[in-house]
């Protein structure tokens, strides 16, 4: 990718589709809801999903073609099916308890994604043109939102889907500044991304029985 | 050579897994303790082999195990072999006490051998990003043991830990791409076209000086922080001390001995890399930055502790940060000090760990003013903890003291007197808090006669078995032993080590 001249269509919608990628964690952090922010989860990996693909056709990587149909199978279906199977489970219909308010969160979110495209700007402007440089600076945002979107919200399944998020963004940054990362990387990533979710799920399980509830606004007992 | 390799990763695996299958509790305990002596038999073949060799390679250089590499292995060894020997006693007394069911038992057994074997494979894969993944699941399997007792405070430990430490994680994970793709633009360097695609320590370290130096600088500070997570450096230490408390002691034992080592190794690595690249001025600032602060933040936590494992995981955090501190005064004595430090650290904590677990099951609390007379009602642990705990300070003879000293050695080379004062200030205020609260402990009668018994447990006089005290005993030799002398083949071994982080 880097020092790749794009012909202009392509351009166009590899920004179009950062920039609806970065929407979508903006509707994450304007929702109140848990299976808002799962469905926008998905979506986002959809839309990620297109854009490896796309590079790969781009650039004739049979490996990138690998590692957007597994990313279509891990993050598109298996991880938003498993959390919404287990909402389903235990019929959670609570709302999210926000430390920090809806309109709040969004302004934050702003600030960070400004944050995110100078950081970039400062690191990378020297070597790659400028549509690599805004897609770069939506990646960095996206983990900046999945740090904040932790820290703000008091539910174990909005933390997990912020850790999602970080991932999600981390992925984008490889597959747009670094398409030859070895192919053995992607996949153990992938591999890793679904061992957590699971044990974060199975964790969340049994404090949902122990304690009654996902909240983790009530893990206030170890201190000092 | 490549058989052993074999045994020794499969092993721990097997062992697991059988333990699982067999559901027999005698055969989960042995087979546990036999694969974690075997592991620390081929631990010290590897360290024989490698004093006259340079590295043992496989697979396409996909895993390297260079000195380095098998100092950690040692480290992880040695608490394994120590922590199945401790479980057996351990685990014994939960399910009479505490009524740990079976299948809590069996999964214990399971998830110890993979903790064990996740931190086995860390040092010798060759991989950056393989390396985080795999200090990842060490995260995965260990959070499982930390809720062995499922109690809503074990709950609470997991959960932080399982999200601070994979959010970590994933900064280490943006650092190294930074790192790959420092490598990986296209320039000219002295006339000569270069282009690094590579993620393996040995290739970068070899070109380091081809990579981006302004990418370089960016993805270290995220590595530090990254890592610096799971190694437990402040501010980034939140996690610690509640995992460490909540943790069967054994399980306590391996979190602070020896997964703290293994993320340290590979924040060394990428220290080695970038300070070839910038100059070793740059990432060793930063080390003793955030040593020092490390050091003052473990220091408070003693200071202000009120249970027995929480004062023993900010002593970790204190110690972390006089490795991180030793390696950022670099040279030989500040490199050397540092790693005879991870030694030193790896066999005083198991004492203090293994110690405490006995405490908890005689007295069945963790608050060091419900805990009075220990001396009176078990004496040979008593013994043990006090001499521990002194090891653990670093009063003379012991590793840790040599190891403290050699870092302050170097502090005064280098004539940081600044450094020097902060750090002896620091450790006389850890030398005094924590041997203050182990002498009420172990000395303190409590005034009325009704002794020692806040709970009314009728605690009966009388230590634990053989396999309570022998896991206190064997560290403690050896750490006072080295404290006496350091064996040739050691100390050129670790002298190899040093040339390898600071060549």
């Amino acid at each position: 990718m880097l020092g790749l001249v794009l012909p202009v269509y392509l351009n166009v919608t590899i920004d179009l589709l950062t920039a609806f990628i970065l929407l979508l964690s903006f509707v994450m952090l304007s929702s109140k809801w848990i299976s808002f922010y799962i469905h926008a989860y998905g979506i986002q990996s959809f839309l990620i999903f297109i854009l490896t693909l796309i590079l790969g056709i781009e650039t004739h990587s049979v490996d990138l073609y690998l590692v957007a149909l597994l990313t279509l199978i891990v993050r598109c279906l298996i991880v938003p099916y498993m959390l919404l199977n287990m909402m389903k489970k235990f019929n959670i219909k609570e709302e999210i308890n926000l430390s920090i308010k809806i309109p709040a969160s969004i302004i934050t979110g702003l600030v960070l994604t400004v944050f995110g495209y100078f950081l970039i700007f400062k690191l990378i402007h020297n070597f790659v043109p400028d549509i690599i440089i805004n897609s770069a600076a939506i990646a960095l945002s996206l983990v900046f939102i999945g740090f904040f979107m932790i820290i703000s919200r008091y539910t174990t399944i909005t933390q997990i889907l912020g850790l999602l998020v970080i991932e999600n963004g981390i992925f984008l940054f490889s597959v747009i500044l670094t398409p030859t990362l070895p192919l053995i990387v992607e996949l153990v990533v992938l591999f890793d991304i679904l061992v957590t979710v699971v044990a974060m799920l199975i964790l969340s399980m049994i404090m949902k029985i122990k304690t009654g509830s996902f909240s983790t606004g009530m893990l206030n007992r170890l201190v000092g | 050579m490549k058989i052993i390799v074999l045994i020794f990763l499969l092993l721990p695996l097997i062992s697991g897994i059988a333990a699982l299958i067999f559901r027999n509790k005698r055969f989960a305990e042995y087979i546990t303790f036999i694969s974690s002596a075997v592991t620390l038999a081929i631990s010290i073949y590897y360290l024989l082999f490698l004093l006259h060799f340079h590295s043992i390679t496989f697979l396409n250089n996909a895993i390297i195990i260079d000195k380095f590499s098998a100092y950690i292995i040692l480290l992880v060894a040695v608490v394994y072999f120590l922590s199945s020997m401790y479980s057996i006693s351990y685990m014994r007394s939960a399910v009479k006490n505490e009524g740990l069911t079976d299948n809590e038992f069996f999964r214990y057994y399971l998830l110890i051998n993979l903790f064990a074997l996740t931190m086995l494979v860390a040092p010798i894969l060759n991989n950056m990003a393989l390396y985080l993944i795999d200090i990842e699941l060490t995260t995965v399997t260990s959070s499982f043991l930390v809720i062995t007792e499922i109690t809503e405070k074990s709950i609470e430990a997991a959960w932080k830990y399982i999200v601070i430490v994979s959010s970590g994680i994933s900064i280490a994970l943006l650092g190294t791409v930074l790192f790959y793709l420092a490598g990986n633009i296209h320039g000219i360097h002295h006339g000569v076209y270069s282009m690094i695609s590579s993620l393996d320590w040995t290739v970068l370290s070899a070109h380091a000086a081809f990579l981006n130096k302004d990418l370089v600088k960016i993805a270290f500070v995220l590595i530090v922080i990254g890592l610096g997570t799971k190694v437990g450096l402040a501010p980034m230490h939140t996690w610690l001390p509640d995992a460490h408390s909540e943790a069967p002691a054994p399980i306590s034992t391996m979190l602070s001995a020896s997964l703290l080592n293994t993320a340290m190794y590979g924040i060394m690595r990428y220290f080695n890399i970038a300070g070839k690249n910038l100059g070793f001025n740059y990432p060793q600032e930063i080390m003793i930055i955030i040593g020092l602060f490390t050091i003052f933040i473990g220091v408070m936590g003693i200071i202000n502790q009120k249970t027995t494992k929480r004062l023993f995981a900010y002593s970790s955090i204190e110690h972390m940060g006089i490795i991180s501190l030793g390696f950022g005064l670099g040279g030989i004595f500040g490199t050397f000090g540092a790693l005879f430090q991870m030694l030193a650290h790896s066999l005083s904590k198991p004492i203090m760990f293994y110690g405490s677990g006995n405490l908890l099951h005689k007295y069945k609390t963790k608050d060091i003013k419900a805990i009075k007379g220990v001396i009176y009602t078990m004496p040979k642990t008593a013994f043990l903890y006090v001499a521990g705990a002194l090891t653990l300070v670093g009063a003379p003879p012991s590793a840790v003291f040599i190891g403290e000293f050699m870092i302050l050695l170097e502090s005064f080379k280098r004539s940081d007197y600044l450094i020097s004062i902060i750090l002896i200030i620091l450790l006389i205020s850890a030398f005094i808090a924590i041997l203050a609260k182990i002498n009420s402990m172990i000395f303190g009668v409590s005034k009325d006669e009704s002794i020692y018994d806040i709970n009314n447990l009728k605690i009966t006089r009388g230590d634990f078995g053989i396999a309570s005290l022998m896991p206190m005993a064997v560290p403690l030799i050896l750490t006072i032993f080295l404290g006496l002398y350091i064996p040739s083949p050691l100390k050129s071994f670790l002298n190899g080590i040093v040339r390898i982080i600071i060549k």
